[in-house]
């Protein structure tokens, strides 16, 4: 393993123009932006705060991973509508600025050699392991799990898996695509086909559900995990303490500083706020 | 209205003793204990640093989610999470210490007894110019808002710390009170040398479809520019009621911001939640204020204490 921590850059607070901005498929948004500080520091699990209004509502910046740098000094995201924030940044266009702080938190630590990385995607969660297949990936195996195929990753991101690594998995709960069923199940019948001795390291990014479960996983098969997480932030850099998630020994993390990535065994999965469904 | 000079104004502030470069600080809660924010930040611009507040022992703080973003503004429960004083004086202040700024000490606790020690700890502790007492903290049941909305137990707590400190004393008020006055008097009274005002106001958030809070706490601590003119009308208010400087804060994004709490009678401001949306926000506040001053022939920053004129 190799360490997780990069240099900083000198400036991560920057104006970052938009360079492309249009639908990519399945509900999502593919936005570029040139910010060559970021792209220079960015690591696969970096993250980054847009403000995506120069008034004061919405106020808070909001979190997006990074799913790929397309030249040295852009980086690609990919988001969808999840409230008024994103709601707003669908109608900003190629040309226009936005406030950006990045890259932040740590990052995946790259595997050695002789590992083969397993990434499992839930949902949305697909951005950093994408970044991260492009690294470390010719040896690895995508688990891409979502309840339908219309939440399946934006189908360039897909081609782009295949291209980059081993084997693509793709199950949907409904058996729109790929095989019916939950991904952790296909994840469990690969975990027990591979030969006895083979090094498995689990990154997971999605619902926090499914990062319990991938996590229980890889305790029972005594494999390392890990995991990156969300929440919602305010400041992105540690200070607010809003985005912190309860730890195995009884503290709290900060998703944004000490993550987004966690080993699993850090993380007290058993004490979540309870998930509740829509009405 | 005095006419546009190009003299560069005197930014410094002597606040209850306390030498601050200029009347520009970090509020308590936003800025940790500066470690975060001086990776983008030159901190010896800063006026001072007020901490994020510290108590006798380590507090856990309240489970997730904590914070709800709302109109111009956001809800908090984080539930005074801190090291306890003992890190604090052992890994945080040292940090602090290497810059030039005035570090002032947010301080709590859940009883007049902790308070206390705490306030004690940190008497005579190089590098610690001042303390600011929260009485005030909306999110923590036992502690803070118990002593900040009943006058006579404010009274005791604040006389106790005065008399367990020879460091400057800060009362921080809630705004959640009928009358601010009473509580103004109330830390003069009890030898407080300065207020803060305001602390966060009491909100809540409903998710309408899970019909569930926002927040694991249920309410919160409601602060940004929506709360602004809340907290210029208290400061005015205080500040005609009592003869202690007053720190003012609650919404502050800008030099003219800062300058409407100096008119309203606050002789120093306070940057919150803008740090979160900027990490910027402090040094722009103190080139805005510069530039206010300029703008307007200000020679002195002191000059614009309370001068609004109300007829």
């Amino acid at each position: 393993m190799i360490s997780r921590r990069y240099k900083l850059p000198s400036n991560r607070f920057q104006k970052a123009t938009i360079l492309s901005h249009a639908r990519a498929g399945r509900g999502y948004y593919r936005l570029v932006l040139r910010a060559s500080e970021t792209a220079s520091a960015a690591v696969p699990g970096s993250f980054v705060m847009l403000r995506v209004s120069a008034n004061l509502d919405p106020l808070l910046a909001r979190p997006f991973g990074i799913a790929s740098l397309p030249t040295r000094s852009s980086i690609e995201i990919y988001y969808r509508v999840a409230g008024r924030g994103t709601g707003l940044l669908t109608t900003m266009e190629a040309g226009q600025s936005l406030n950006l702080l990045g890259p932040l938190g740590n990052g995946f630590p790259l595997p050695d050699r002789a590992v083969m990385p397993v990434l499992v995607s839930g949902g949305s969660g697909f951005p950093p392991l994408h970044f991260f297949s492009l690294k470390a990936g010719s040896r690895a195996h995508v688990f891409i799990g979502a309840r339908d195929k219309d939440c399946l990753p934006p189908a360039p991101v897909v081609t782009s898996f295949r291209e980059h690594v081993a084997g693509v998995h793709i199950t949907t709960e409904d058996g729109s695509a790929g095989r019916q069923g939950m991904t952790t199940d296909a994840l469990a019948a690969f975990l027990d086909k591979r030969e006895a001795g083979s090094l498995i390291v689990l990154y997971a990014c999605g619902p926090r559900g499914m990062l319990a479960a991938v996590s229980r996983m890889a305790s029972e098969h005594g494999i390392l995990c890990f995991v990156s997480m969300e929440e919602r932030m305010a400041c992105g850099v540690g200070t607010c303490m809003g985005c912190s998630v309860s730890a195995k020994d009884g503290g709290y993390r900060r998703i944004c500083r000490e993550g987004p990535v966690f080993d699993s065994r850090e993380i007290e999965w058993g004490e979540q706020f309870p998930v509740k469904m829509k009405r | 209205m005095p006419s546009q000079s190009n003299i560069k104004p005197d930014l410094s502030v002597d606040f209850a003793g306390i030498k601050l470069k200029n009347p520009v600080l970090t509020a308590s809660g936003t800025f940790g204990y500066g470690e975060e924010y001086a990776e983008f930040i030159d901190l010896n611009r800063l006026g001072g640093v007020i901490v994020k507040g510290v108590s006798l022992r380590p507090i856990k703080g309240n489970p997730p989610p904590r914070i709800w973003e709302t109109p111009s503004g956001m809800l908090n429960a984080i539930g005074l999470e801190n090291p306890g004083v003992d890190v604090f004086l052992e890994s945080k202040l040292p940090f602090l210490r290497k810059f030039d700024t005035a570090v002032v000490v947010n301080i709590f606790g859940y009883s007049l007894e902790e308070y206390v020690g705490v306030a004690k700890q940190l008497d005579g502790v190089p590098g610690v110019a001042g303390l600011e007492v929260n009485i005030s903290c909306p999110n923590v049941k036992a502690g803070g808002i118990v002593f900040g909305t009943d006058v006579q137990a404010a009274f005791l707590l604040l006389s106790a710390v005065r008399k367990a400190t020879k460091l400057p004393v800060i009362a921080k008020l809630s705004p959640n009170v009928t009358d601010i006055t009473a509580f103004a008097r109330a830390a003069q009274e009890a030898g407080c040398d300065g207020l803060s005002l305001i602390n966060t106001l009491l909100g809540m958030a409903i998710d309408v479809d899970c019909r569930r809070p926002r927040l694991a706490n249920c309410t919160g601590g409601l602060s940004g520019p929506a709360i602004r003119p809340v907290a210029v009308r208290m400061v005015w208010q205080a500040a005609r009621a009592v003869k202690l400087p007053i720190i003012g804060m609650g919404g502050i994004m800008t030099g003219d911001d800062a300058a409407e709490f100096m008119l309203a009678g606050a002789s120093a401001v306070a940057v919150g939640t803008a740090n979160f949306t900027n990490p910027r926000a402090s040094i722009d506040v103190i080139e805005g204020l510069e530039a206010y001053c300029i703008r307007h022939g200000v020679p002195r920053i002191l000059d614009l204490v309370g001068k609004v004129e109300t007829i």
